[in-house]
């Protein structure tokens, strides 16, 4: 029984710590986010970077997927109400699901699968090759040049991009409401604001900005831990990434619970 | 060396293969961000002063070259610029044999550290005792 204990508790222990170091350099990040001296000419240069590569570079496959995806599903939800006879909640359904659920949830897997590994491989690579040294021995705060800049990259790419889905997405089900419903483009519109919540949409936003400055800050944090090995990089990569997965599921489920509460 | 490095921490300007230059910043972006994190300097006044600078060695054509392209030669230099534009910078240079392995003497130290002596104030050299024969040139030059 003690060895059980002993096998179970130990990974538990470990997972418990290495959330609350998590948590802990969070509470630090947080406080150099908000603070005016972590920005420069240099941490600007950085943030502009990060987000040209994290929320332009992605655009072709983004609207790609958004479009082919979201079609289809809208499709689905559609057919689906008007078989059950529900065309009076058509614009709750879009609103409470396409935006605040889909959209920020289709969004960070695609940003998390690009570029939190990126960032992770990255960070470790510069370890590794001593490079965060070089940036100390001439007094630049990593925090500062590397960290904030893709932290705040991430809360704004997965905003900006979780809009951009649920534009193409509500836009398509205007087509569909057009075949399906015989519903004119006054009526959509109407049907959308009239459902619309203010705080559906702050919600939306907040788990947004939760998904952005997780999935970068994890690997960020999984990167440091590379030591001065090639080997140790991929192991650092795999374990930042199972922990950003782990950190999505743990976000979705806190908010699905706040939003019924 | 260590102690210089504990001495001048706050105008330290290190050349050494233990600090690399950032690999994925082009070679202008090396040297401009000593400047650009510590004084603000705008973009683009910092890439037309890291230009001016790479002209002294007659390297501007490498700006915008990425690090793992350089030459060992350009890779000191840029290593050296990089040092010297911290304000009032003291210039501690470890084992330049090491990130340039296929020089004779120290004679190409000494030339780039003329190039840019309105740079930096002081500059040391740390070397095992034994490569004291590759710096006679350099106390023929002066330095």
């Amino acid at each position: 029984m003690a060895q059980i204990l002993k096998t179970l508790g130990n990974p538990f222990v470990k997972n418990v710590l290495s959330a609350q170091e998590t948590l802990a350099f969070a509470g630090v990040v947080i406080s150099k986010v908000f603070s005016r001296r972590s920005y420069n000419s240099a941490t600007k240069m950085v943030l502009v970077n990060q987000i040209y590569f994290t929320a332009v570079e992605i655009l072709p496959l983004f609207i790609t997927v958004s479009i082919i995806f979201g079609s289809l599903l809208i499709g689905i939800v559609f057919a689906v109400i008007k078989d059950l006879g529900l065309a009076e909640y058509l614009g709750s359904i879009l609103m409470g699901f396409v935006v605040t659920e889909l959209a920020p949830f289709i969004t960070v897997l695609l940003i998390a699968l690009r570029s939190s590994s990126a960032i992770d491989a990255e960070i470790a690579v510069m370890k590794v090759n001593q490079e965060l040294n070089t940036l100390s021995l001439f007094n630049i705060d990593v925090l500062d040049y590397l960290f904030v800049p893709r932290i705040v990259n991430g809360m704004v790419s997965v905003v900006l991009l979780s809009c951009l889905f649920s534009i193409l997405v509500l836009g398509s089900g205007m087509l569909f409401s057009f075949f399906i419903f015989g519903m004119g483009l006054d009526t959509y519109g109407n049907t959308l604001l009239n459902s619309t919540k203010f705080s559906d949409i702050v919600i939306m936003l907040l788990k947004c900005m939760t998904f952005g400055f997780f999935i970068t800050l994890i690997p960020i944090r999984f990167g440091l831990r590379a030591s001065h090995e090639l080997t140790s990089i991929p192991v650092a990569v795999l374990n930042g990434m199972v922990k950003v997965f782990i950190a999505i599921v743990i976000i979705e489920v806190l908010s699905l619970i706040l939003r019924f509460i | 060396m260590q102690k210089a490095i504990a001495l001048h921490k706050a105008r330290l300007g290190m050349v050494s293969a233990q600090a690399p230059l950032i690999s994925n910043l082009d070679a202008w972006l090396n040297v401009a961000l000593i400047r650009q994190y510590h004084e603000n300097l705008p973009r683009d006044r910092a890439r037309r002063e890291v230009l001016a600078s790479l002209d002294r060695f007659g390297m501007g054509a490498i700006a915008d070259r990425r690090i793992s392209s350089l030459e060992d030669q350009e890779r000191f230099c840029i290593m050296l610029l990089r040092a010297a534009m911290v304000k009032r910078a003291v210039l501690v240079i470890d084992r330049p044999f090491q990130i340039m392995p296929d020089l004779q003497d120290a004679r190409y130290v000494g030339r780039s550290l003329k190039w840019i002596d309105d740079l930096y104030e002081e500059c040391h050299i740390f070397d095992y005792v034994w490569m004291k024969d590759h710096y006679g040139a350099l106390h023929g030059e002066e330095h």
